[in-house]
This record gives C-alpha cells, sequence and structure tokens, in this order.
C-alpha cells in the first residue's frame, strides 16, 4: 500500500494510460507570452505605481494601493450587492481596461454610510480590509469641495445648508460661512456659504448624493486625499503640525 | 435490454448539486445589511474553497487571507479522486447542467457534440494566461472564476430584475386591486420584503449588460453541453490539472460494451468514457451519466492507483 502510494506520486505527472494532457509547449508559451503582456501593460498604466490618480476611481474605505488592490480583487460584486446605499459600483473604465467590474463609488447611487463597513466584512479576497467600524471611520475614500458656479448661496443667492446637515462627521466637514450678497435684483441678501474642512472630511459623499442640485451636485467627492494612496494627498493642518 | 432507470448514484448527485446551489443562493441573499452592521453567515464560504482565487491571489500580493486556505481541501480531494468539484459542487455547474436539455444536435451530431474537441484545451490557455498575469500584477481570475462569475451575474443583473418584477406586480395588485385581491398580496408583500426582496430597489451601472453577458454564456450550452465548463473555466482547468491522475477510474468491460455510444452522447464533459486508454481524466466531472445510462452495465468507476496494477489483475 505504502509503496503504491509512492508509486501514485511519482508517476503523477507521466502519462498514465489515458490520453494525458498534450498542451504543447508552443502554445503553452504563448498562452505564457500574453499572460506575461497583460502584467507588464498593468505596470505601464499611468494609474499603477503612484503615476496618477482618476478623480473619479473612488474605492471603498479601506481598499489596498491601486496595484495591491488589483491583484487581490476577484470582482465577485459581493461589495455591491451588501451595499445598504447601492453607492458601490461596478467600474467599467475608471481603473483601465485592467480594473474592469471592480468596485467603485458612484456618489450619485449613494454614499458612504458612515456607520457600515459591510463591504469590508465581505470581500474574499480582502481587496478591501477588514477593519472594524472605528478604523473605518477615520479612513478616508475622498475629499468633498464646493462647486460654487452651481451650489445655490454661492450661485443663486438662495439659503442652503443640507451638506451641512447631512455630514455625519461629530464635528462636521462642512462648515457655513454668514455673508452678504447681492442678488439679480440689487437686494443685499443674508446668505451661508457652505465650506469644506479638509482636516475632517473622509470624503463619504452623503453631501453630493444629498445636494439638491441633483443631476451634478454642487459639492462633489474626488479621490484626493485618499488614505491608501499617499502621494494622493496633500497637506492639511493636521499634518503640518504633526 | 434498454433500461430506464437512472442509477442511484446520479440521484446522489443531483441531491449534492442542489443542496449545494441552494447554499450558494442562501449565502448569497444573506449578503445584505443587517442593522447589527454584520452579516448573518458565512458569506464567502465557496470563495473561500476557490483554488483559483487562493492561488491568484497568492501569485500576484505573496499573502493570502487565512480563510482562502481551505481551498486547499478542494486541491487535495482533487488529486486523489479527481475533478469531482465541478460535477457535485460547484453552483455554476449546476446552473449550466440545468440547461443542459436545450441542446440542439440531432442524430449523429449527437456523438460529435458528446465527444471531446482540442478546443477543450482553450481552459488549461485561459488558466495559465490568467496565472501568468496574476503573477506580473494584475489579477484577472475575477472575470473569469465560476463563483464571481454567478455571483455578480445574480447580484447585478438577475436579483434587481426579480425584485423590480415582484415589487411592480405587488403594486399593481394593491393599486388595480382586482377582486379585492390586494387583502391576500399586501401580507404576502410585506412577507416577501422582509425575507427575500430588497428593502429598497438596487440599481446597477450597466446592470443590462450584465445579465446579457450572463444570459449568452447560458445559451452557449445550445451547441455543447456545460459549454462553460468544457472551453472556458480557468477553475476547471486548475482542477482538471490536479485530477489528471485520479485513484479514482473507469473501468468498460469490452465483452459488454456493444458500442451504442450512449455514454457518449449523455457526457457531460467530453470525456470520452469509453474505456482505458481513451477515457480523459481531466475533462471527467464523475458525474456518472455514462454508468448509468449503459444499456449493458458495461461501464464501472472502481478504485485504483495508476502506475500500479488494477486489483481485479493483481487477483488473477
Amino acid at each position: 500500500m505504502k509503496n503504491s502510494i509512492v508509486k501514485w506520486i511519482v508517476n503523477f505527472f507521466k502519462a498514465s494510460g489515458e490520453p494525458g494532457l498534450d498542451l504543447g509547449r508552443r502554445r503553452l508559451l504563448a498562452a505564457g507570452v500574453v499572460g506575461l503582456s497583460g502584467g507588464l501593460l498593468f505596470k505601464a498604466n499611468p494609474l499603477s505605481g503612484d503615476r496618477s490618480y482618476n478623480p473619479e476611481l473612488i474605492r471603498p474605505p479601506g481598499s489596498l494601493a491601486e496595484d495591491e488592490f488589483l491583484e487581490r480583487c476577484l470582482r465577485c460584486g459581493e461589495c455591491m450587492k451588501v451595499c445598504p446605499t447601492n453607492v458601490i459600483q461596478p467600474s467599467m473604465l475608471e481603473g483601465g481596461l485592467e480594473g474592469l467590474w471592480s468596485p467603485v463609488l458612484k456618489m450619485d447611487f449613494g454614499y458612504c454610510e458612515y456607520k457600515c463597513n459591510m463591504c469590508m466584512q465581505v470581500c474574499p479576497g480582502e481587496a478591501i480590509r477588514p477593519l472594524n467600524l472605528e478604523e473605518k471611520q477615520s479612513v478616508r475614500i475622498g475629499l468633498a469641495h464646493v462647486d460654487k458656479s452651481r451650489c445655490l448661496p454661492y450661485a443663486y443667492q438662495r439659503s442652503c445648508q443640507v451638506c451641512y446637515e447631512q455630514c455625519p462627521l461629530p464635528e462636521k466637514a462642512v462648515w457655513m460661512e454668514p455673508k452678504v450678497v447681492v442678488d439679480g435684483r440689487g437686494n443685499q441678501v443674508q446668505v451661508k456659504q457652505p465650506h469644506v474642512n479638509a482636516d475632517l472630511c473622509i470624503g463619504c459623499g452623503i453631501c453630493e448624493n444629498k445636494c439638491p442640485v441633483s443631476d451634478q451636485a454642487a459639492i462633489l467627492v474626488t479621490s484626493v486625499g485618499e488614505t491608501r494612496h499617499i502621494k494622493n494627498q496633500f497637506l492639511t493642518a493636521d499634518r503640518y503640525s504633526g | 435490454m434498454a433500461k430506464n432507470k437512472t442509477s442511484s448514484f446520479v440521484w446522489v448527485r443531483r441531491l449534492s448539486q442542489s443542496v449545494f446551489l441552494l447554499i450558494f443562493l442562501y449565502l448569497f441573499m444573506l449578503t445584505v445589511y443587517h442593522p447589527g452592521n454584520e452579516t448573518y453567515g458565512p458569506v464567502k464560504l465557496f470563495f473561500n474553497f476557490d483554488p483559483l482565487a487562493m492561488l491568484t491571489v497568492l501569485l500576484g500580493g505573496h499573502a493570502v487571507p487565512g480563510a482562502l486556505l481551505l481551498s486547499l481541501i478542494t486541491i487535495v480531494f482533487t488529486l486523489v479522486l479527481g475533478r469531482w468539484f465541478c460535477g457535485w459542487v460547484c453552483p455554476f455547474g449546476t446552473v449550466h447542467n440545468m440547461f443542459r436539455g436545450i441542446r440542439i444536435a440531432k442524430g449523429k451530431d449527437k456523438i460529435k457534440a458528446g465527444s471531446y474537441s482540442a478546443w477543450q484545451k482553450g481552459k488549461y490557455y485561459i488558466l495559465t494566461v490568467v496565472l501568468v498575469c496574476a503573477f506580473f500584477g494584475a489579477n484577472p481570475a475575477g472575470w473569469l472564476d465560476p463563483f464571481s462569475f454567478l455571483f455578480r451575474s445574480l447580484g447585478l443583473a438577475v436579483f434587481p430584475l426579480v425584485n423590480a418584477g415582484f415589487e411592480g406586480f405587488f403594486n399593481w395588485m394593491y393599486n388595480v386591486d382586482p377582486l379585492n385581491l390586494s387583502v391576500i398580496t399586501e401580507p404576502v408583500f410585506m412577507l416577501l420584503r422582509r425575507s427575500f426582496l430588497s428593502f429598497s430597489q438596487p440599481h446597477y451601472f450597466w446592470g443590462m449588460f450584465f445579465g446579457v453577458l450572463f444570459g449568452v454564456i447560458i445559451a452557449l450550452n445550445m451547441f455543447r453541453a456545460r459549454f462553460w465548463c468544457r472551453y472556458i473555466c480557468p477553475l476547471g482547468g486548475l482542477l482538471g490539472i490536479c485530477g489528471k491522475n485520479p485513484t479514482l477510474r473507469i473501468k468498460v468491460d469490452p465483452e459488454k460494451c456493444n458500442g451504442c455510444s450512449l455514454c457518449v452522447i449523455e457526457c457531460q464533459t467530453g470525456a470520452d468514457p469509453m474505456g482505458e486508454g481513451k477515457w480523459r481524466p481531466s475533462e471527467c466531472i464523475f458525474c456518472r451519466n455514462c454508468e448509468s445510462v449503459c444499456p449493458v452495465d458495461a461501464i464501472k468507476f472502481e478504485f485504483k492507483l495508476p502506475g500500479g496494477e488494477s486489483h481485479e489483475k493483481q487477483h488473477s
């Protein structure tokens, strides 16, 4: 019995009487070259290796840096299924062809719920790192910025503070500046204009999602400031002092 | 002489396939947000037993989440016993199995459609591309991994479609209220919403595309049974390589065999179950259709250590 097991192991790679797997060296080599080219083309992609960043490529919270992310993402859609706000969407070409069907956050579909870390719990390849809720709440996925040409208090002299009200952070990453402006009839009007505090904003996108300017919100989240790419961040006050 | 009874082995297989498909669907339904902010079950269980996921993540990332190491069980099982996983466990394989009946081959073409084709090597080349590409940085396994493919198709296309259908129907019943039936349908709707349907309609970018892709892959069963498993599936390729020399082997009695070719026609994956020297263990998923369908009971599967003599020969 023992001998035959050894024999079986030894014979595993030899022909076994049945038609074997005759794959052909040339064809295997060709397949290898295709795979190699694919891998190297990804390395040459500007989005890999901290060269450039797509502002629309906002990954789920806790995602690894783009290189490592694409090594681990299985495009299974578990995070998209589990997300309670439907914000996680299959990407098309935001991350290049190599990022096809990987998860990307589209704030016009939803927002990243502050008290939820389901996507990191279900990711089978751990491309989204499994963090606890407290850690997740300090992870930045992007940064909001106000579009002054569309924002109601800036562009149309109307009161609005939806983004301020919706911001889930205890200290509020949006603050309102009281200002006296002139409206279309020449009257002086008192409004409050929103500003984003870059030290606090984690880019959850609820402000963009709930903004009453619905087609393209007057406050938008882009990927800058994301925790996963150190070079895609600018110096904020806490980092000056720290 | 012809027998119409499906062997008990095939029924056991169908039971196993149904159970695993139901587990997959159940875990799929569990993959939702709960107020406690945790999933009520091991929702990534199938991926943990997926050696393709484990291998590509390991090759690319040089590290692997611990739970994925469960897939080593799949590998060892396949090394010893052959590619059972595809025929008995894989939920995507079961879905293809369910649509096997839409074959269009007639008459003599049936034998051609059932037997091995050199194109079946395609999945091994696809596997090679996937592994090499994963090693050099970009992991393409997810596009073609069967669990990924099934979960993605269900999540991004089938479930939103089903949910929209149910919601549309029950809303229509509520608004139009034919024969006062809404008295019955409203509680049913509430019950379904609490258990099966989503609390809000899911929307996915390009959902139609994922639906069409899923439909096309299923429709390929028209040309060959289990088209995906035969020609495309890289996990099938990986398990085919692992299972190239299994201890459980086909045994055909040449004296009984009348050459009717029913076994070849009924073979799900073109494994040519016509006896030693013809049977292809890397393609065989041990569905046991050949054994079941043989009118003269010439086909059996028995344990035999490859490289060694079979037990019968040793005794004689």
